[in-house]
């Protein structure tokens, strides 16, 4: 195996020196902030995007300094009235002010790939007749060009909007990421404790535990991912289930937070679309129904696909650990060397609930055709910590998914085969049957070796009992299964290198557990995987914000 | 009255044995400090009064501060987030290097710098952040104007080394004699 490893890792190495010296070129960092600042990444950032407590608190004031933002200002904000509007409202606008540069920050990222030589054993799952997928041994790949803007109107009103402009070298791929308003510390309207309210309204990331949208990982976390799709196979068991919900995604709807993610308490709250099809908005119109925009300021179409509305909710609270209280409620802590982040312990919880709408054309008892209807309750619930000491930050999460399994019946309550069949009986009821789950999570070690260089150390792990037994009869749809009871799992270590604070080189090698290539059917009819392999990959990135 | 004369009297004869170093500082930009080397077998007591570098606004301020050696330099933070101050080396000698730790707005510590040599301030935690100490060995010294020009005044007449500095540029020292006046340029290089 482990010369395996090396050879993996060799065209890798060999490359290194070419990639560093045409990106090398790149000047000093200057992402969006930095331009309004002329302040370097690292004020905000330990190996960017990874969020240092500095720059923690300036999001959550709402991309401002905590205290006296304007006299960190090098480029004074161009003012939409004069403060003294305020005192002739509402018979005046209320002055607002943008940004005095356009605060606009660019990301690029490309990869080089090496994948493990039994790569091609799937190729024995091609149907008969058919010409199996080739899976190269190396690979470079274009990852996205994003485009994101993101500062402050004034009054504490923030805004973020991030689009990938291009991703896997196709211009067409790309979509937005987030584009919301964030309207910090209203509370102080209700004279409520400062930055214990805010709103956020359009469309963001929950407030995930860790995020995915603004990973510094090279792979995402595999739970993140993971969509509650219900068993198919109708000698396992069919679930009639289908949640495309993933953590992974955006959300589109309003949004209550409060506290500090720098230390104390914090929450969030939010109501979100629910659309558990997956259906875009844009192809998701109708003929009759117009949306409200008409198209005319880009409002195609509906984004949710049921009426009512997910929650979800998250509750933290941030032990910071220094003896001396000053500095324990300070933004930062205060080191021996200087300002460092703090000791701490995060501990929080989540949870996300909705209801998955599965429809279904039927009959009445009296034979008329109807719509029906299942409205599968569903959540997401989990727990999560960090805990952090000087250049050590070690974190986790456990989540487990639920999704009520509502079967279509025939007249007797008799479940009916899915997908259910013109020619077959017709649904006129739902009956309740074993519920589709998942569990699992991952952890995470990152090191901070020197300034400029991460070591990082993460497993992680998917158990979905559906997945794999669609698995063996999807295979091609469902490549990483694995061994009862644990779909995926991989350990991946890597390592991260600034070259300059916005130029980046990171590695990770992905091991992942035995899989199998081959499905035989017992005498019984289930269906059984066997030849167990592996594909592990090991992967290159160089990325540059400016 | 009598003091008063003594006093013109006195003033009389230094000035009578004082002179001037005047020029110019070409290539580079930015702050330049032109000042008398070390002179032999002499002495100068650092004053007491204490200079202060401030961290504002995630700058350091002044860019560059000119200090005596043995003299004090106070540093403040004025900025209401963390700061740290620390040199890697003082005119590249890295055993010179020190921390000064961190502190909070409003405070300031202070540091005695004998040793003299060009000291880059820097912070850890916003690395932009740049300033420099120039620390002299004589009262002789002047900071170069927007045209480049410098005058040190009060400088006695005598056979000296003249050592010019400017951020990013390489030091350069030229021997003077100075008989009342003297012009000496400086064209940096890196």
């Amino acid at each position: 195996m482990r010369l395996r490893v090396v050879r993996f890792l060799a065209p890798g190495w060999v490359l290194l020196p070419v990639l560093f010296f045409f990106l090398s070129i790149n000047g000093r960092a200057i992402p969006a902030f930095s331009r309004q600042y002329q302040t370097s990444c690292a004020t905000c950032h330990v190996d960017f995007p990874k969020l240092n407590d500095f720059g923690k608190a300036f999001k959550d004031a709402g991309f401002k300094f905590p205290k006296d933002d304007e006299t960190y200002l090098k480029v004074p904000p161009v003012l939409l009235g004069a403060p003294a509007q305020k005192d002739v409202w509402p018979k005046a606008i209320w002055p607002g002010e943008i940004p005095g540069l356009p605060p606009i920050g660019l990301r690029y990222n490309t990869f080089f790939q090496v994948t493990s030589g039994n790569r091609n054993q799937f190729n024995g799952l091609a149907a008969p007749g058919t010409v199996p997928q080739f899976i190269p041994a190396t690979d470079f790949e274009s990852g996205f060009f994003s485009i994101f803007t993101a500062g402050n109107f004034g009054s504490d009103v923030a805004f973020w909007v991030d689009d990938d402009i291009s991703v896997s070298g196709d211009n067409g791929a790309g979509s937005l990421g987030d584009g919301y308003l964030k309207f910090v510390n209203i509370g102080r309207v209700l004279h409520l404790p400062k930055d214990s309210l805010t709103l956020r309204v359009g469309q963001f990331e929950l407030d995930l535990p860790f995020t995915q949208a603004r990973t510094y990982n090279l792979s995402p976390y595999d739970i993140y991912q993971e969509s509650n799709i219900g068993a198919v196979n109708a000698l396992a068991g069919q679930q009639n289930v289908a949640n495309q919900f993933t953590f992974a995604g955006a959300a589109k709807g309003i949004e209550l937070s409060g506290g500090h993610h720098y230390g104390g308490y914090s929450y969030s709250l939010a109501i979100i679309d629910q659309n558990t099809s997956g259906v875009s908005q844009s192809s998701n119109t109708s003929p009759f129904v117009p949306s409200a925009t008409g198209g005319a300021n880009g409002g195609v179409g509906f984004a949710s696909d049921a009426s009512a509305k997910a929650i979800y909710g998250r509750l933290a609270y941030r032990f910071n650990l220094e003896r001396d209280k000053e500095s324990r409620n300070a933004v930062q802590a205060a080191g021996a060397t200087g300002p460092r982040d703090h000791t701490y312990l995060n501990i929080g919880t989540f949870y996300l609930g909705g209801r998955s709408r599965q429809a279904f054309v039927g009959a009445t008892a009296d034979a008329a055709q109807v719509l029906l209807t299942a409205r599968e309750p569903y959540y997401r619930a989990g727990g999560d910590f960090s805990f952090n000491y000087r250049k050590l930050n070690i974190y986790g999460l456990y989540m487990v998914g639920h999704d009520k399994n509502l079967l279509p019946a025939d007249a007797n309550g008799v479940p009916i085969m899915l997908p259910v069949s013109a020619t077959g009986p017709v649904p006129v009821s739902f009956v309740t049957s074993t519920a589709a789950k998942f569990n699992g999570g991952f952890v995470q070690a990152d090191f901070l070796a020197l300034p400029w260089i991460m070591l990082i150390a993460r497993w992680d792990g998917v158990n979905s009992s559906s997945d794999r037994i669609n698995g063996f009869t999807l295979a091609n749809g469902t490549p990483y299964f694995a061994p009862l009871r644990s779909t995926r799992n991989r350990y991946t270590p890597g390592a991260q290198f600034l070259i300059h604070p916005n130029i980046k080189f990171s590695f990770e090698y992905q091991f992942r557990p035995e899989q199998y290539t081959t499905v035989l059917t017992t005498a019984s009819g289930l269906q059984m995987a066997v030849n167990p392999f592996r594909v592990n990959t090991a992967l290159f990135g160089l990325e540059f914000v400016y | 009255m009598k003091n008063t004369a003594l006093l013109f009297l006195l003033a009389g004869c230094i000035s009578a044995q004082a002179g001037t170093l005047t020029g110019k500082v070409s290539g580079g930009r930015g702050a330049a400090v032109v000042y008398v080397d070390a002179i032999p077998g002499k002495t100068f007591p650092a004053p007491a009064k204490h200079l202060v570098m401030d961290q504002k606004s995630l700058l350091f301020q002044p860019h560059v501060v000119v200090i005596q050696t043995g003299a004090t330099l106070d540093f403040l933070n004025s900025d209401n987030v963390a700061h740290n101050i620390f040199w890697p080396s003082i005119s590249g000698d890295k055993k010179a290097s020190h921390n000064m730790g961190t502190w909070p707005k409003g405070e300031t510590r202070s540091f005695k710098f004998d040793t003299p040599g060009v000291v880059p301030l820097l912070c850890n935690v916003h690395p932009e952040m740049s300033g420099y100490v120039v620390v002299v060995p004589t009262p002789y010294y002047a900071e170069v104007d927007a045209s480049g020009a410098y005058k040190i005044d009060n400088v006695p007449d005598g056979a000296y080394t003249v050592t010019a500095w400017r951020e990013g540029m390489k030091a350069q020292s030229k021997s003077v004699t100075l008989s009342g006046t003297a012009a000496t340029d400086f064209a940096m290089s890196k």
